[in-house]
């Protein structure tokens, strides 16, 4: 070998050697965790509001802000010297497979310590699926199908609340407002769009009627394209419900609500989801979506009863120039309880990350929902996490329920067509 | 000639199986795995689209039912996935005939909204039938360890590697016998012109089946082994109307019509579109599909017939 060679062989491996303690000097000070959301395609607007609420978090992580917020107060990981939080996003196309992809690379090349996201059900499903091969904590506070918790995955978590939860809520919330009006309303109807999410929501639905012995008077699937529904809603109507539960996206929810005014089908407590929480659909509808009763995790003026929901809605406000949405809010919270559970491991190590997330018990005065806290049980679900309801008044959506942190006394019944 | 060409392919083939241990990185693998499925997808739609003319733009239908069947039989039967691969390819054969004969009449336009329409009707169906999990879509139990009977590696991805480049290499092989045999000569002359092939005796409806099930087949076989590798399949990611313009896509792209087009498609834009993805996808500003279109549309203007026009000098 020749003299150039071999020195040209000793720069290689130096430089190698110094690649090498460059990385793990680099390791310390930040350290990389993985998001996939869906950035392009028909999700792509949700999956912006998403990532939104995953930036604001990891400001708060990384900087110092005088907030009564875990991780808040503190600049980085304090347990890693100040380490600081970078998310890695990527994105899924909506799609399972690139979902799954993409969360591979994030772990294995990109090398991030943990996982967050995800917001489409089916997504999730293969992207912790992957994280879960690969050994790497999983962190999710965006997506919903209770299936994603029930697959003994040892290194998933969610903190949200589930479509289970959801379901459950909406009989509680109907009990108390028997107790509250002294008036039954056992007979209720289920109205849903008979996809994946519409139809995991009504057999939970059936599930808790029967658990809490109401009884289901109609239960009308359909398909969220129809253009016109006039024969479901007469269905409705001769069934007489008490509560109508209605499962929509964005365009059936507007078409069902017309269609109602225009066959005056009343219904005393009538309650939604998703599709009603949609901009779109007050802008639509106008006066006709009045008193709706609608599933939420989150609402600006929670800010009356949580003074920190005001101040961080007046962050986000402060970076993207309009009011925090219940998407962002949602997304939001994943982050800091990773970034907590990692501050109390004091250490990288997935298993060990893992261990310190079982033991979590965040009080709720310190996270951005108005619930009790963080804390998860055997399948790694948050028990504390819980829908709020809110009500449709005045053009605007307003916290009726749980009564503790309602922000507005609900209307009961809704008023007839004819008396509006 | 003939045997410094083989020299050639063997030379390819031993570099194709050193890859992923050279390049032990699992998105490398992946990109290659993806690769070999869509030229294994891409090679089938050649021997309709590219040989027969017959313009399909309703693969993904055959792609789903082999992804079902296999996972179906699986779930239910506890059947492994390899002999569902094959059920998969042969339900698949079946639904092609069973479109392929009433639309026996019908040729290029015609045949390819035939066959739009047919990938949309089997998308629906599934979306709203319950026993293959409607909408929800089928995952199978995943296995606790790597297990060949369950068709499932969870420590690595080389046995999927391996077992999508014999899929692809498999595949075409087949293609390339059948396109050099007599039956070959007989599909080809469908491509040219039908009426010139029906008046020299060619039974022109056998020969577009036999097209067709050679083509479903396969394609229900990539699908089948699809689902072993995401191990979650629903219609939106299995029956995609988008999957089946893929398809076209990419073997239009390579040079339809050859042996080697196809997969030189899958070559450059799987990982075309999977590293746009990976650098610039996270940004979310559609960069990466703006990249991957205008690639797309340059080779398009410049070179209609395909990356294969390069290597073949005229």
């Amino acid at each position: 070998m020749s003299k150039g060679k071999r020195v040209l062989g000793l720069v290689v491996a130096l430089s190698l050697v110094l690649f090498a303690l460059y990385g793990v000097a680099f390791a310390t000070k930040v350290i990389k965790v993985g998001a996939v959301y869906p950035l392009t395609g028909d999700i792509a607007p949700t999956g912006k509001l998403c990532k939104e609420g995953v930036e604001l978090a990891v400001d708060i992580i990384n900087g110092k802000y005088d907030l009564d917020l875990i991780m808040a107060r503190t600049e980085g990981i304090p347990s890693l010297g100040g380490a600081k939080i970078k998310i890695i996003f990527a994105d899924s196309q909506g799609s399972p497979r690139t979902g799954m992809a993409e969360a591979e690379r994030l772990i294995t090349s990109e090398h991030v310590v943990a996982m967050v996201g995800g917001y489409q059900s089916a997504v999730v499903k293969t992207a912790s699926y992957a994280a879960e091969r690969l050994k790497i904590p999983y962190v999710l506070s965006d997506a919903t199908s209770p299936a994603l918790t029930r697959r003994g995955f040892k290194y998933f978590f969610r903190v949200n609340p589930d479509d289970v939860i959801s379901a459950r809520n909406f009989f509680e919330f109907v009990q108390d407002m028997e107790k509250k009006f002294n008036r039954k309303l056992r007979r209720v109807a289920l109205l849903y769009e008979n996809t994946e999410w519409g139809s995991k929501v009504a057999a939970q639905q059936r599930k808790w009627a029967k658990e809490f012995g109401f009884k289901i008077v109609a239960d009308i699937p359909y398909y969220h394209g129809a253009t016109d529904v006039t024969s479901e809603v007469l269905k409705l109507k001769s069934s007489k419900p008490d509560v109508l539960m209605h499962a929509p996206y964005v365009s059936d929810a507007i078409l069902f609500t017309k269609t109602f005014k225009k066959l005056n089908f009343n219904v005393p407590l009538w309650m939604g989801m998703s599709g009603y929480l949609d901009p779109n659909y007050i802008k639509s509808v106008g006066k006709d979506g009045e008193y709706v009763v609608v599933r939420s995790t989150f609402n600006p003026d929670l800010a009356r009863i949580k003074p920190l929901i005001g101040k961080v809605n007046e962050l986000y406000k402060k970076k993207y120039g309009r009011d925090m949405s219940g998407i962002a809010a949602r997304s939001f919270n994943a982050p800091l309880v990773l970034a907590d559970a990692i501050n109390r491991a004091g250490s990288l190590d997935p298993d060990a990350i893992r261990k310190v997330l079982l033991e979590t018990d965040i009080p709720g005065d310190k996270i951005l929902m108005a619930w009790k806290g963080v804390k998860f049980n055997k399948i790694h679900q948050n028990i504390y996490a819980r829908y709020i309801l809110v009500q449709i008044q005045g053009g605007k959506y307003h916290t009726v329920w749980p009564w503790n942190v309602a922000s507005t006394k609900v209307v009961f019944p809704v008023p007839a067509w004819n008396k509006r | 000639m003939e045997k410094g060409k083989h020299l050639y392919y063997v030379v390819l083939v031993v570099l194709a199986i050193v890859f992923p241990i050279v390049f032990n990185v699992p998105f490398v693998q992946h990109v290659a795995i993806m690769v070999f499925m869509y030229g294994m997808l891409a090679e089938s739609w050649n021997v309709i689209g590219g040989y027969s003319g017959l313009f399909s733009f309703g693969q993904a239908a055959f792609f789903g039912i082999g992804a079902y069947t296999s996972t179906l039989l699986y779930m239910q039967l506890g059947l492994t996935p390899w002999i569902g691969m094959i059920a998969g390819g042969l339900v698949a054969i079946a639904a092609g005939i069973a479109i392929g004969y009433p639309c026996s009449k019908l040729k290029g336009h015609y045949f390819a909204i035939a066959t739009i329409a047919f990938a949309w009707i089997i998308n629906i169906l599934f979306t709203n039938w319950s026993f293959v999990g409607a909408a929800t879509g089928l995952s199978p139990e995943l296995a606790p360890a790597d297990s060949w009977y369950a068709f499932q590696f969870r420590s690595s991805k080389l046995p999927y590697y391996y077992i999508g480049l014999f899929l692809m290499l498999l595949t075409v092989y087949v293609v390339n016998k059948v396109i050099k045999s007599k039956t070959g000569f007989y599909l080809r002359a469908l491509g040219e012109n039908e009426e010139v092939a029906a008046s020299l005796g060619v039974n022109i409806a056998k020969y577009r089946l036999i097209s067709i099930s050679i083509a479903s087949f396969f394609t229900a076989v990539a699908g089948s082994f699809y689902a072993q590798y995401v191990l979650y399949i629903d219609p939106p990611s299995v029956l995609a109307h988008f999957l089946s313009v893929e398809i076209v896509l990419i073997a239009m792209f390579g040079g339809s019509g050859t042996i080697w087009g196809p997969i030189w498609g899958a070559l450059i834009l799987v990982p075309l579109s999977q590293y746009a993805r990976a650098i610039w996808g996270g940004m979310g500003s559609g960069l990466d599909i703006m990249v991957y279109g205008f690639v797309i549309m340059v080779f398009s203007i410049f070179r209609p017939r395909g990356v294969v026009s390069f290597f073949i000098r005229k």
